[in-house]
């Protein structure tokens, strides 16, 4: 289990997050949402030991700042938000970039995970070009198969692993948004954790365990999506009137990714 | 281009040289990378053996070391030969290869450490503070105590090079250290910011100095091996050859940083340890080189470019074959520098620079499109 409590971060002398505490549990997806500038993202990058903060994190029971950068490297892996590269790699040279800690850097075990990551994120194929030529959603799924080959096993010696993904499904079109929310239920029910800033809340509401809903660097509302997502929450949080489950009045055409079939 | 052919599956048009390279999965360069460097420890040797044994005069190297192995005393091999083959031509070459691997390894680094093919030591001001350090011994080397001048000899000009580029170095990465963090974006400026100020100071030493320091500092600036003795090569050599041991060991590291530092801090990098290492390596090795062969450039820029189109941005491979690549052309140059116009030598910077740029400038606009670098 990751959690935090008390966190507080402050870039440039501004305070972004205010005093947050959460917990992700291992075989949960634990979903961030709010605004933009509401603090998902700095909250994310603090849990994961990117920025200095205020107030108490642990992993597993080990505190942050007592882990050595691999030892963290081996029990979660981020997937920022945006990435580019200077340099010619190809697909399969990034995907391998993840395994350069933790215990599957075996020739043969790179060669497996490498293809079962691109397969896992629907990139069989792709090994060969250039990452650089490569669509800014085709792009978003690499790096997710290069964090997910990171921390290829759920659980690793007895202790979870967690997926830190920054608004994972972005760039992504509406048959990859829900394959790579499907990779990420399959991990947490695998044994490991998954910790998501999302925008989108139908995604949300179908995937995710538990939700934290953020708005100017405080936790409003926290829990099943069930419970939380209410036309008041909407409001309070995204200061937008909204009725959940309802359903348009006028013949403007919708369609929910609740209705795909697999 | 084939290479890249080879590398996309394209088996039509790969060199057959990179048929096997088709049995490994697609997007897998190891096998081209693992050739490319044991044809360059190769074209190594060779390069090193060329240089020995050929130059201006027709001393035989394989007379000198024959008879130093079956002990004859020939006197039809003259001690001029012995001279020519033991103290001029091979320091000369080992310290030139040394300088090429030194320059072309740290131009690598810092492009990895910058994630910027386009970086390069001059760049972040470590040759201009060296040139400034030289300079400033050339010009007022003479107003200093001459019991230290005299102590310091033929090692004067070296060491207030090497100085130079170190101190510079030094206070960049103060300048770009706040709270243990070294931004590399404030470094990259402030490197250009300090390059024009060491670059001032260095015209107002060119504006104060007289005729004959003029002409020192303008072969200085150009860059030659001319002038290696032993004595220079073990006062450099060891500092680049620590550099050349000590940086493969970031390879990984520097793999993970061109995802970005957080995402190298992510997947397990020590990242400030890492920058401090590759930092203090390259100061080391390229103030070493500027400090005894004076300004050659290009070398940095273009090796690492042209091996990355080959074996890929692998650090893993792209630091050792760029010192070996590097190193093999800069005995090459230094050949044509010392034939073209022999018994007189051209400074071996220029050579470098006109074959340098127009070919770099070749190769970036063939490939503009394609690579989008």
């Amino acid at each position: 289990m990751i959690t935090a409590r008390n966190l507080t971060v402050s870039l440039s002398g501004k305070t972004i997050v205010h005093g947050v505490s959460l917990d992700a549990k291992a075989g949960q997806l634990t979903a961030i949402v709010g605004p933009n500038g509401s603090g998902k993202t700095t909250t994310m990058k603090a849990i994961a030991g990117e920025l200095p903060s205020k107030g108490e994190i642990t992993i597993n029971g080990h505190a942050l700042g007592s882990l050595e950068p691999w030892q963290l490297a081996v029990k979660r892996a981020v997937l920022p938000q945006a990435a580019t590269i200077a340099f010619p790699f190809t697909v399969r040279e990034i995907v391998r970039l993840g395994l350069t800690v933790g215990p599957n850097r075996h020739a043969d075990r790179i060669e497996a995970i490498t293809s079962d990551a691109l397969a896992a994120v629907d990139l069989s194929g792709f090994a060969g070009r250039f990452y650089q030529e490569l669509s800014g959603g085709e792009q978003q799924r690499v790096q997710l198969a290069r964090v997910l080959s990171q921390i290829w096993e759920p659980v690793l010696d007895g202790e979870p692993c967690f997926l830190m993904l920054d608004e994972p499904v972005s760039a992504l079109d509406i048959r990859h948004q829900l394959t790579i929310m499907q990779l990420a239920r399959r991990y947490c029910e695998g044994g490991g954790g998954v910790i998501a800033v999302m925008h989108d809340l139908n995604l949300t509401a179908m995937f995710a365990d538990h939700m934290v809903m953020m708005k100017n660097g405080r936790i409003e509302r926290s829990g099943a999506p069930a419970d939380v997502m209410t036309d008041d929450a909407m409001e309070a949080v995204f200061g937008c009137r909204m009725r959940i489950n309802g359903v348009p009045a006028v013949g403007v055409p919708f369609v929910l990714p609740h209705t795909a079939s697999a | 281009m084939s290479l890249n052919d080879a590398v996309r599956g394209n088996s039509a048009r790969g060199l057959s040289l990179m048929r096997s390279v088709q049995s490994r999965p697609a997007g897998d360069r190891t096998a081209i990378a693992r050739l490319t460097l044991a044809v360059l420890a190769l074209v190594s040797l060779v390069a090193l053996a060329v240089s020995i044994t050929t130059g201006a005069s027709d001393a035989s190297a394989l007379n000198v070391i024959g008879a130093l192995f079956t002990g004859s005393d020939d006197t039809a091999l003259s001690m001029r030969d012995h001279i020519i083959v033991f103290d001029i031509r091979m320091p000369r070459a080992l310290l030139g290869f040394l300088i090429g691997a030194g320059l072309a390894m740290s131009g690598a680094v810092m492009q990895g450490l910058f994630r910027n093919p386009l970086a390069d030591p001059a760049l972040v001001g470590i040759s201009s503070g060296s040139a400034l350090g030289a300079v400033l011994m050339i010009v007022l080397g003479a107003s200093l105590p001459p019991a230290l001048m005299i102590a310091l000899g033929a090692f004067a000009l070296p060491i207030a090079a090497f100085a130079g580029g170190l101190l510079t170095t030094l206070l960049l990465y103060r300048i770009a250290t706040r709270g243990g963090q070294t931004s590399v974006a404030t470094m990259l400026l402030a490197g250009i910011a300090i390059s024009a100020l060491a670059a001032a100071i260095t015209g107002i030493l060119i504006y104060m100095a007289d005729d004959k320091q003029l002409r020192d500092i303008t072969f200085w600036s150009l860059g030659s091996l001319s002038g290696m003795t032993w004595a220079k090569l073990f006062a450099a050599g060891p500092i680049i050859l620590l550099a050349l041991v000590v940086v493969p060991f970031l390879s990984r590291g520097l793999n993970a940083i061109t995802l970005g530092e957080a995402a190298a801090f992510h997947m397990g990098v020590k990242v400030q340890r890492l920058k401090y290492i590759a930092i203090v390596s390259v100061a080391g090795a390229v103030g070493a080189s500027v400090a005894v062969s004076g300004g050659i450039g290009f070398v940095g820029i273009v090796v690492p470019h042209l091996l990355r189109i080959v074996i890929g941005p692998d650090h893993r491979y792209l630091l050792p074959a760029s010192a070996l690549f590097g190193g093999v052309l800069m005995l090459g140059a230094d050949m044509l520098a010392r034939t073209i116009v022999a018994p007189a030598e051209l400074p071996i910077g220029i050579i470098t620079a006109l074959a340098g740029a127009p070919f770099f400038l070749w190769v970036l606009l063939r490939d503009r499109t394609r690579n989008g670098w």
